[in-house]
């Protein structure tokens, strides 16, 4: 099988994978190829709208495993194919120098046993950075199960790695892949965690030290596959940002390929609004500086799917508005439905100046739509909000998509 | 109301600065080339002194220091129709006023400023992102680019550190210069007689390296494939991605 197959076959099997970013490592060039921006880049967006950063393949999609979810389960019957760590190497370096990716993304099945697997892939990443003196960016898959002197070693030369957790409950996991458990998953990541602990102090030496996936560590949760509730997926999540300093947990909606497999629901599309929902959550969590049983709790398991969170959160909260733009503190000009972390820290910048007018809000790309129900500054009174009634905000911001399927408008279009 | 005319350039820009505090005369206007002058304005038409353009760039960066130089450089590579006015402010608040503006977003014309000079960076950042190299017969790896705005200098820096081993040559199709690295220094070029298509850049077969067209023919097999079907999305892509780079994209050509 010539390099051409290979990489369509082990692209289309790692395209479930959502994650893509490659920021957060800075690597100078050091007279080889390639640096690392600590911004990210994107070089392509794909057909389905994501952004295309790295060369994500799968070193192999053979794998002795059988996880219901997953195209590349043992019983599928499918085309299968492995690179050698060469081929990769060639291949990355090719598209790299042609300005088309920024690194690589590296995963795999599970071929004849972890160790074995995590061997092959921490070859090729060595391979890259002592053979060819490659700094671009390089995001690996540690393999559940492989020795931890593997996924130590490899760790020395990658930006990040990263485990899937994918099932967001470990009963349900057990239940769609009884050969794994939580612990196989979360053991390696401790290790990681661990490793860069231990690596942190010696970097603050003069002179160079090594790193240790030094852009941190991602996951991935497959969302719509089981029945575990946003409550449920973000607590985890949650969990994970503050124990193991995951720097990203990645939503991915479960797409229907195992159609065979009765354990699994028959979704006839991906839960994208609802996917979709997670991310802004995840948001709030990470840059609004809200926790998660401030998005959902066990009297609101599930989010929304016609309002987003944010906006949901005020209007279970009347209490802590109308939010007065010339003294708020950031904490709290981070709640109002309508500024961002940007604009917070430009209203908060300008206010020193002067007062801040909605002319001027507006121009801080704050949307004015749907703040100023939520705040007074100089023109928009001191008036105790009136407009404040949470049953018709509701109504007013339900996202349009939304609307337009319900059956209600349906029929004023028609009569 | 005294409207300065430069050249279009930066140094002419700056001569113009140094014309209006020499003379002392607000209220006072710096207009492009392309700018026809109203009929009962009064227009002096300003050479391009280098000397005097240094003086006034010193002063900039003595009164307002280097970050500002550099933000008064990336706004006016933007080209827009009214820059001049916007730098002028914030060069009469520092020069007059002794206030360095730039950072104060409740001004309005700071606010502008900042987001032209925003624009101008994105466009640098979309070369980083969209620029594509094919490999020639003789070893070079060339790229060619349009930009809207004139950014191409301000991407070298970053093509140099990542491509530091591999000898390029990117070439403005629009502007019709370039710039050429032989795996040591970066110089500036144009091309009489190009071989590569006018309107896209790409080359002729015969000017490609043995294998390039295998390796755009695995890029573009990578990129349908690592779509997922079942959620097609041409709009969001197309908003990311602007139709305009198309043109030069290996995967969209
Ligand atoms: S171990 Fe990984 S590749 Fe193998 S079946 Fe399970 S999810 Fe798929």
């Amino acid at each position: 099988m010539d390099k051409i197959e290979k990489l369509k076959i082990l692209a289309s099997a790692a395209k479930y994978d959502v994650s893509c970013a490659t920021s957060g490592s800075q690597r100078e060039s050091t007279g080889g190829l390639g640096s690392a921006v600590s911004a990210g880049i994107c070089h392509s967006f794909a057909d389905d709208g994501r952004c295309i950063s790295l060369l994500k393949v799968l070193f192999t999609n053979h794998c002795i495993y059988d996880c219901a979810y997953c195209a590349n389960r043992r019983n599928n019957d499918i085309p299968r194919a492995a690179f050698t760590p060469e081929e990769l190497v060639d291949i990355t370096i090719n598209f790299y120098r042609r300005n088309y990716i920024e690194g690589l993304f590296l995963s795999s099945g599970v071929m004849r046993n972890p160790d074995y697997t995590m061997a092959r892939l921490t070859k090729v990443v060595k391979d890259l950075r002592l053979v060819h003196r490659f700094n671009g960016y390089i995001h690996l898959k540690a393999i559940p199960g492989a020795d931890d002197a593997l996924i130590r070693e490899a760790g020395l030369y990658v930006d990040r790695m990263s485990v899937n957790i994918e099932i967001p409950s470990e009963e349900n996991l057990k239940y769609l892949a009884p050969e794994k458990d939580y612990n196989s998953v979360l053991q390696p990541m401790h290790l990681i965690n661990e490793a860069q602990q231990e690596y942190l102090p010696v970097r603050r030496n003069s002179k160079p030290a090594p790193k240790f996936v030094p852009a941190g560590q991602s996951t991935q949760l497959i969302i719509g596959a089981t029945p575990d509730s946003d409550n449920q997926v973000l607590r985890l999540a949650s969990n994970l940002y503050t124990e193991n300093r995951l720097k990203r947990v990645y939503y991915s909606g479960y797409i229907h390929t195992n159609t065979s497999d009765s354990r699994l629901p028959a979704l006839v599309a991906p839960p994208l609004k609802r996917e979709n929902r997670l991310y802004q959550a995840d948001w709030l969590m990470r840059f609004y500086e809200f926790r998660v049983d401030e998005i959902v709790d066990d009297t609101h398991p599930d989010l929304d799917l016609e309002l987003d969170p944010k906006l949901a959160y005020a209007l279970r909260h009347p209490e802590i508005f109308p939010v007065d733009i010339q003294k708020a503190n950031l904490h709290t000009l981070l709640r109002v439905p309508g500024i961002g972390p940007k604009s917070a820290r430009l209203i908060l910048s300008a206010r020193r100046y002067g007062n801040v007018s909605s002319y001027l809000l507006k121009k801080m790309g704050v949307v004015m739509k749907r703040a100023r129900f939520f705040i007074t500054c100089r023109e928009l009174g001191g008036r105790k909000a009136p407009d404040y009634q949470p049953d018709h905000l509701r109504m007013m911001f339900l996202d349009k998509s939304a609307r337009k399927l319900t059956p209600d408008t349906v029929q004023l279009k028609l009569f | 109301m005294i409207n300065y005319q430069y050249d279009g350039t930066f140094p002419g820009f700056l001569s113009a600065v140094f014309e209006i505090w020499d003379r002392g005369r607000f209220p006072a206007r710096i207009v492009p080339p392309e700018v026809a002058p109203g009929l009962f304005e009064e227009t002096i038409e300003v050479k391009t002194a280098d000397d005097r353009a240094g003086r006034v760039w010193k002063g900039i960066a003595k009164a307002g220091g280097k970050q500002l130089c550099q933000r008064l450089m990336h706004v006016f590579l933007s080209r827009e129709s009214g820059v001049e006015d916007l730098m002028l402010f914030i060069l009469r608040q520092l020069f007059d006023n002794k206030k360095n503006v730039a950072g104060d977003l409740s001004v309005e014309e700071v606010l502008r400023f900042t987001q032209m000079e925003r624009k101008v960076l994105r466009e640098v950042h979309r070369l980083y992102m969209f620029l594509r190299f094919e490999q020639t017969a003789d070893g070079t790896w060339f790229a060619p680019v349009s930009p809207k705005y004139d950014v191409l200098p301000m991407t070298l820096n970053h093509f140099e550190s990542r491509f530091s081993d591999q000898s390029w040559l990117i070439y403005d199709t629009v502007r019709k210069y370039g710039y050429y690295y032989d795996a040591k220094v970066v110089e500036e070029i144009t091309i009489d007689n190009p071989a590569f298509d006018k309107e896209t850049g790409s080359l002729p077969l015969e000017a490609q390296s043995a294998d390039e067209q295998q390796w755009q023919q695995m890029w573009r097999s990578y990129f349908k494939h690592i779509a997922i079907k079942e959620r097609a999305n041409p709009r969001l892509q197309r908003q990311f991605m602007p139709k305009r780079f198309w043109k030069h994209l290996t995967e969209k050509r």
